[in-house]
C-alpha cells in the first residue's frame, strides 16, 4: 500500500518535472533562431549545413552553455520561398531569438533580411556564396560567411597562373546562384585578361548538356571554367565532356566539393580540380571530423562544417558581447578578426573588415583534384 | 557536320522522353478530359525505384526495369482509386481531380525527399555509357536505346488504340463518354486502366532519362512541363502528334543552344516563343483529334 502510494507520488512528482522543466529551460535558454530548407530546391545543401549547426549547439551545450545559460537552436522551414523565408524570420524574431541563421537559397536569405534590418536582430548565412548578399541590401545587422563566387575563380585562378591560359570556356546553370557565380566568374576571368570563348548555359531540368559542349568543343578552349551550382546539371556537363571527347582541363567551383559527386558522377571526376573551403588535414578540421563523427554517428564533410562554423562564430560574438542585446552582439559580430574554425586552410580565419560584412578569408580556399573518383589532398592554399 | 548529325542524335533521345511523357498526359486526357501534372513526379518515383533495382539490389536491367514498370502500373492504378474516383462518383466539378493530381504530386516528391534523401543517386543505363559511332552519325548507347525503346512503345499504342477492341474502346470514351457508356463500356475500367498505362509510360520515361540526368527529387516538375509542351505542340488527341510534339521541342531547344546566335540566357526562351508563335498559327496543335464521324 504504502510502496503503492510512493509509486504515484514519484509518478506524479516526475510529471509535474516534464511540464515544468522544459518551461524553466526554456525561460533561461540563449536563443537562436535557424530558418533552413527541408523540402525545397536547397534542402540537399541545407540539410547537411543545419546538421553541422545543430551538433555546434549540442557541443556548445555540452561545455556548461552560453554566458552560463543552455543554448536553444529553433528551426524553422521556409520552403526555399522568399515570402517564407520573412514569414518564419519574424516568427523567430518574436520567440526572442538573439540570432538568426539563415541555411536556405539566396533569395530567400535576401527576403528574410527585410526583417533582420527592420528588427535590428542580428543575421548571418554559414553557407551562402552569392557575393551580393551583402551588397544589395544595406543591412548592418547581416553577414556573410560563405566562400565568395569571386574568392573561389580568384584561387583557381592562382592555382592555374603558370598555365597561362589565354581562352576558355565558362558553363553555368541557369540558378539564381549559378548566374551570380558565373558572373564573377567571369570578372575575375576577363580582370587577369584571359577570353571567354564560349559561355554556356545548361537550365535545370535539362536532359543533356550536348548542345552546349558541342559548342565549348567548337571553340577550342584551352580550359574549362564550371560555375554552375546544381548537382543533375553539372553532372551531365561532365558526362557530355567524356562522351564527346574532351580534353581541356576542368577547372570547377566549391560545388563540386560535395562528396555525393563521387556517387553521383561515378567515373567521370578523374582529374577534375575544384576549389573547397575544407582541408580534412587541418588540425581543426581534424578534431571537429573526430568528434562529430563519434556523436553523430556518420562523417561530417564541407557542409556539415559550414553549419558548425557558423554557431560558434555566433556563440562567440554572443560571449564577446556578454549579453544576448542586440546591439552588442551586431557590435561583437562586426569586430570579429582573424576568427578560426573548421572551414578554410591552415591559417586562415573568417573576419570583417570595416565596412564589409563578408567574412570569409579571400585566401582561405584550397584547391583540390579529384583522383579517380576521390577526392585527392590540398594542392593549393589561398589566392596570393 | 559531325556535330550536326551528333546533335541529331541527342535531340531525337531527348524528343523521344518528352514524347513518352507527353504520351502519359494523353493517355488519361484521351478518355477523361483530366490533365494530370503529377506524371512528370511519376517519372522520378520511376527513376528512383531504377535506382533501387539497379544500383542498390544490382538487379540484370531487364529484370529491374519489368519490377519498376509493374510497380508503377499500381502506382497509376492505386492514384486514379485514391485522388480521381471518389471525387468523381460524388460529382466534383471537372477541375476537382485535377487540383487533386497537384496534391499527389506533392505527396510523391516528398514521400522520396523523406524517404530517400535530396541528394541524387545514379542510376546506370541499359549497356553502359559507351559511344556508338555509325558512320558519321554517333550518340551514347543510351541515346540509340531510348530511341529504339519509345519508337516500339509508339508504335505498340498505335496499335492497340487503331487495331484492337480495348483500344477502339478508348477511343469511343473520349468521343463521347455518356453513349459509350450507354453502348455498355465500362467508364470506370477504362479510367482505371488509363491511369495505370499513363504510369508505365511515365515510368518508362523516368528510367530512360534518368541515366543522364541522375534521380533527383525535383526531377519530375521540369519533365512535367516539357512533356506538356509536346502534347500541345502535337495535337492533344493523337498519338502520334505526342511523338512528333516531343521532337519538335526538343530539336528546337538543342539546335537554338547550338547554332542560334543568340546569347546563352536566351537561348532556352526561344522554343517558347516558338510555342507561342506555333499556337497562333495551329491553336490545335500540329495533328487534330479525331471527330465523331455521323
Amino acid at each position: 500500500m504504502v510502496a503503492s502510494f510512493q509509486r504515484r507520488v514519484r509518478a506524479a512528482v516526475a510529471g509535474v518535472m516534464v511540464l515544468v522543466v522544459p518551461v524553466a529551460f526554456a525561460q533561461n535558454t540563449i536563443k537562436i533562431g535557424m530558418i533552413t530548407d527541408k523540402v525545397g530546391p536547397a534542402k540537399g545543401y541545407a540539410e547537411p549545413v543545419a546538421n553541422g549547426a545543430i551538433y555546434a549547439v549540442k557541443e556548445i551545450n555540452a561545455k556548461g552553455g552560453l554566458l552560463g545559460r543552455q543554448v536553444e537552436l529553433l528551426v524553422e522551414d521556409d520552403q526555399g520561398k522568399p515570402d517564407v523565408s520573412a514569414t518564419v524570420a519574424r516568427k523567430l524574431v518574436d520567440a526572442g531569438v538573439a540570432f538568426i541563421l539563415s541555411v536556405s537559397v539566396s533569395p530567400a536569405t535576401q527576403q528574410a533580411q527585410s526583417v533582420t534590418l527592420e528588427t535590428k536582430t542580428p543575421h548571418m548565412t554559414p553557407s551562402n556564396s552569392g557575393d551580393t548578399l551583402t551588397t544589395q541590401v544595406n543591412n548592418p545587422n547581416f553577414w556573410q560567411t560563405g566562400p565568395l563566387g569571386s574568392t573561389q575563380i580568384s584561387t583557381l585562378l592562382s592555382y592555374a597562373r603558370n598555365k597561362n591560359y589565354k581562352r576558355v570556356a565558362l558553363i553555368t546553370d541557369n540558378s539564381e546562384l549559378g548566374q551570380i557565380t558565373a558572373r564573377f566568374f567571369k570578372a575575375g576571368l576577363e580582370k587577369s585578361n584571359i577570353q571567354i570563348v564560349s559561355e554556356e548555359v545548361v537550365p535545370l531540368g535539362s536532359t543533356t548538356a550536348d548542345p552546349q559542349m558541342q559548342k565549348v568543343r567548337a571553340a577550342n578552349a584551352e580550359a574549362l571554367f564550371m560555375a554552375g551550382v546544381s548537382t543533375p546539371e553539372n553532372t551531365q556537363i561532365l558526362r557530355s565532356y567524356r562522351q564527346l571527347g574532351l580534353k581541356m582541363p576542368v577547372l570547377a567551383g566549391y560545388n563540386l566539393s560535395i562528396p555525393v559527386y563521387s556517387n553521383v558522377a561515378k567515373g567521370l571526376l578523374d582529374g577534375v580540380t575544384f576549389v573547397d573551403a575544407f582541408d580534412p588535414s587541418k588540425p581543426e578540421t581534424k578534431r571537429f571530423i573526430d568528434s562529430f563523427k563519434k556523436d553523430m554517428g556518420s562523417d561530417p564533410y564541407n557542409l556539415n562544417g559550414y553549419g558548425y562554423d557558423g554557431i560558434m562564430l555566433v556563440a562567440d560574438a554572443i560571449k564577446r558581447a556578454g549579453s544576448t542585446d542586440k546591439e552588442k552582439v551586431r557590435e561583437a559580430m562586426q569586430a570579429t578578426k582573424s576568427w578560426q574554425g573548421v572551414m578554410g586552410g591552415v591559417g586562415s580565419g573568417y573576419g570583417f573588415a570595416d565596412g564589409k560584412r563578408t567574412g570569409f578569408d579571400a585566401n582561405g580556399m584550397v584547391v583540390r583534384v579529384y583522383e579517380g573518383d576521390q577526392q585527392g589532398k590540398v594542392v593549393y592554399v589561398g589566392a596570393r | 557536320m559531325n556535330d550536326f548529325l551528333e546533335l541529331v542524335v541527342g535531340a531525337s533521345a531527348s524528343g523521344c522522353v518528352y514524347a513518352l511523357v507527353a504520351l502519359s498526359y494523353l493517355l488519361i486526357t484521351k478518355p477523361t478530359g483530366i490533365i494530370n501534372f503529377a506524371v512528370g513526379e511519376w517519372a522520378m518515383l520511376a527513376a528512383f525505384g531504377g535506382f533501387l533495382a539497379l544500383s542498390r539490389f544490382n538487379l540484370p536491367y531487364p529484370v529491374g526495369m519489368a519490377l519498376v514498370l509493374v510497380a508503377m502500373f499500381a502506382v497509376g492504378w492505386a492514384t486514379e482509386r485514391i485522388a480521381v474516383r471518389p471525387l468523381v462518383e460524388r460529382g466534383a466539378p471537372a477541375l476537382a481531380p485535377i487540383l487533386a493530381l497537384l496534391g499527389m504530386l506533392v505527396v510523391f516528391r516528398e514521400i522520396v525527399s523523406l524517404g530517400l534523401g535530396p541528394d541524387p543517386q545514379p542510376v546506370p543505363p541499359a549497356f553502359g555509357f559507351g559511344r556508338l559511332e555509325l558512320g558519321a552519325v554517333a550518340g551514347s548507347y543510351q541515346s540509340f536505346f531510348i530511341i529504339l525503346v519509345t519508337l516500339s512503345v509508339f508504335a505498340a499504342v498505335w496499335y492497340f488504340f487503331e487495331r484492337t477492341l480495348a483500344g477502339k474502346s478508348f477511343e469511343a470514351v473520349a468521343l463521347d463518354r455518356r453513349a459509350a457508356a450507354l453502348m455498355g463500356i465500362n467508364l470506370r475500367r477504362v479510367t482505371s486502366v488509363a491511369f495505370a498505362g499513363s504510369a508505365t509510360v511515365a515510368a518508362l520515361a523516368g528510367v530512360l532519362v534518368a541515366p543522364n540526368v541522375s534521380a533527383h527529387y525535383l526531377m519530375g516538375l521540369p519533365l512535367a512541363i516539357q512533356g506538356f509542351t509536346a502534347l500541345v505542340i502535337g495535337g492533344v488527341g493523337r498519338v502520334e502528334g505526342a511523338l512528333l510534339g516531343g521532337l519538335i521541342l526538343a530539336f528546337a531547344e538543342q539546335f537554338t543552344v547550338r547554332y542560334a546566335p543568340v546569347p546563352p540566357g536566351l537561348a532556352m526562351g526561344v522554343p517558347l516563343v516558338l510555342l507561342i508563335v506555333f499556337l497562333l498559327l495551329r491553336p490545335t496543335g500540329l495533328l487534330r483529334a479525331r471527330e465523331a464521324r455521323a
